[in-house]
């Protein structure tokens, strides 16, 4: 047993200290009454401190010194248990902490933190969304041409086209429609994935996002008879806190698919629910195409479209759910759904009624 | 009389569709390939209503904004952004500085882009 107990309370590392001091991930080790008792030399190189300075020390009491502010936040905060939670004690060093509580005999012993360096992986990552950026705003250029010079040809701004040629021209440009989309689509990705994620942050009303989004589609609907109904509850839903553009993003991708994959007259539509007073529910439902069995484990994952809706519609990207789910994911929901081929889907998808910022950051939100 | 339009963006062959299609629809056109003759062109061409790219060899289309409207002889020619940058801030960041829109070029077509001038010239 790796642990020794000294004395009624306090936990003690006895010569094992050393296989502490060599692990490469930073260890502080709390006792029962949360004073800290153990800081291996990984911790100590994290925080730029002597342990001297700080054993000893109540979890509130390492406030005091630079650089454990963060921390302190996150031990504080409403969950004692956390797995690889993120934290920047300075610039340009990430790490991630888990925490976990020790029970010895049945008792809480004390809490052992333990800090792994991700600073690396982050840079790395910030850097390929940098780039992906970067590209995803070139590619814009000779698209934004191909679009243009095209729609001058089909406008017959140059000639007069045969019925060939206006139809070749046209493929041309749906095609090159699709790059655009998916160039759009990286950009959101890459800001997702840049973590610039979250922002603006308010108390907003999700039926007011919701119709939005039906509004910006009603030619689509239109053109495709298709039979759709906004389903409000009949009480006032709460607001919550949302970071609108983001949801938007969402709840566009979730309803899109919906749109486009239900042939024409069939049934798409959105329903909200408040049922208990910790979450809304949106649920979107089709008649559409559905999601064949044994590819729904897929289905949000990064570019990937099932096979009986690329026969027959060659425009999306396979990124639109992806999105979505970080995106509800990130405020704290889940998303799920229902399918059956050629029967349709029902996506369902939770938001947290969290009401203050306070509510929403302790939520785990960073 | 015939509205005149400026046109600043680097890129030839964009310059010239955009330029081609606004002549055909009966406007007269301004070129500028970067911001300072961009700037030029606006005090002593007095267009009707600018076209304006961000990403410019030189000054950037967003100081070129920042310097229209500190010129009170300018400062009411309407600016239009047609850019390729498109992430929400630049956008927020064009239209708080003054800008009447902010297009992104690869989702527009021009006749759109025309649709969107006839609107502001009304």
């Amino acid at each position: 047993m790796f642990w020794k107990k000294k004395n009624n309370n306090n936990i003690f590392l006895g010569s094992d200290l050393t296989i502490a001091n060599y692990l490469s991930d930073g260890l502080f080790v709390f006792d029962r009454d949360d004073r800290l008792v153990l800081v291996n030399l990984q911790a100590e190189e994290f925080f730029q401190i002597r342990k001297e300075k700080i054993l000893g020390k109540s979890i509130l009491g390492l406030s005091r010194f630079p650089n454990f502010g963060p921390l302190v936040s996150l031990l504080t905060g409403e969950t004692k248990e956390f797995f690889r939670r993120e934290l920047q004690p300075r610039e340009n060093f990430i790490l991630e902490v888990t925490s976990t509580l020790m029970i010895i005999d049945g008792e809480k012993s004390g809490t052992l933190v333990i800090l792994h360096n991700v600073s690396r992986e982050k840079i790395s990552e910030k850097m390929k969304s940098e780039f992906v950026t970067l590209a995803a705003h070139q590619l814009r250029t000779p698209t934004s041409a191909v679009k243009w010079s095209l729609q001058i040809l089909l406008d017959g701004d140059l000639g007069e086209l045969n019925e060939e040629q206006r139809k070749i021209l046209q493929k041309i440009y749906k095609t090159n429609d699709k790059v655009i989309r998916l160039v759009k689509d990286l950009l959101n990705l890459a800001q997702i994935e840049e973590g610039k994620f979250l922002s603006k942050i308010a108390l907003s009303d999700i039926e007011d996002i919701i119709q939005l989004v039906i509004n910006a589609n009603r030619n689509l609907i239109k053109e495709k008879k298709l039979n759709f109904e906004f389903k409000k509850p009949k009480d006032k839903l709460p607001k919550v806190m949302l970071d609108v553009e983001k949801m938007k993003i969402a709840i566009e991708n979730i309803f899109d698919n919906a749109l486009r994959y239900t042939f024409s007259g069939g049934n798409v539509s959105i329903s909200l629910e408040h049922n208990n007073k910790k979450e809304i529910e949106v649920k979107i439902q089709d008649t559409g195409m559905g999601i064949p069995r044994d590819q729904q484990a897929k289905v949000f994952s990064k570019f990937f479209r099932t096979t009986n809706v690329m026969k027959v519609d060659t425009e999306g990207t396979g990124l639109g759910l992806y999105i979505a789910k970080n995106i509800i994911e990130a405020h704290g929901g889940r998303i799920w759904f229902e399918s059956e081929k050629d029967k349709g889907s029902i996506f369902y998808f939770t938001i947290p009624v969290k009401e203050s910022f306070a509510e929403f950051i302790t939520g785990g939100f960073y | 009389m015939a509205k005149k339009i400026l046109i600043i963006e680097d890129d030839k062959f964009l310059r010239e569709l955009i330029g081609q299609k606004l002549l055909k629809e009966g406007y007269d056109i301004v070129e500028a390939v970067d911001g300072e003759k961009g700037i030029k062109s606006i005090k002593d061409e007095k267009p009707d209503l600018v076209l304006l790219d961000l990403v410019l060899p030189g000054m950037d289309g967003f100081e070129v904004l920042t310097k229209i409207k500190e010129d009170s002889k300018i400062a009411q020619i309407p600016v239009i952004i047609l850019s390729n940058l498109g992430q929400k801030d630049d956008i927020e960041k064009g239209l708080k500085m003054g800008a009447v829109d902010y297009l992104i070029k690869a989702h527009f077509t021009p006749g759109e882009i025309i649709d969107k001038i006839k609107v502001v010239l009304k």
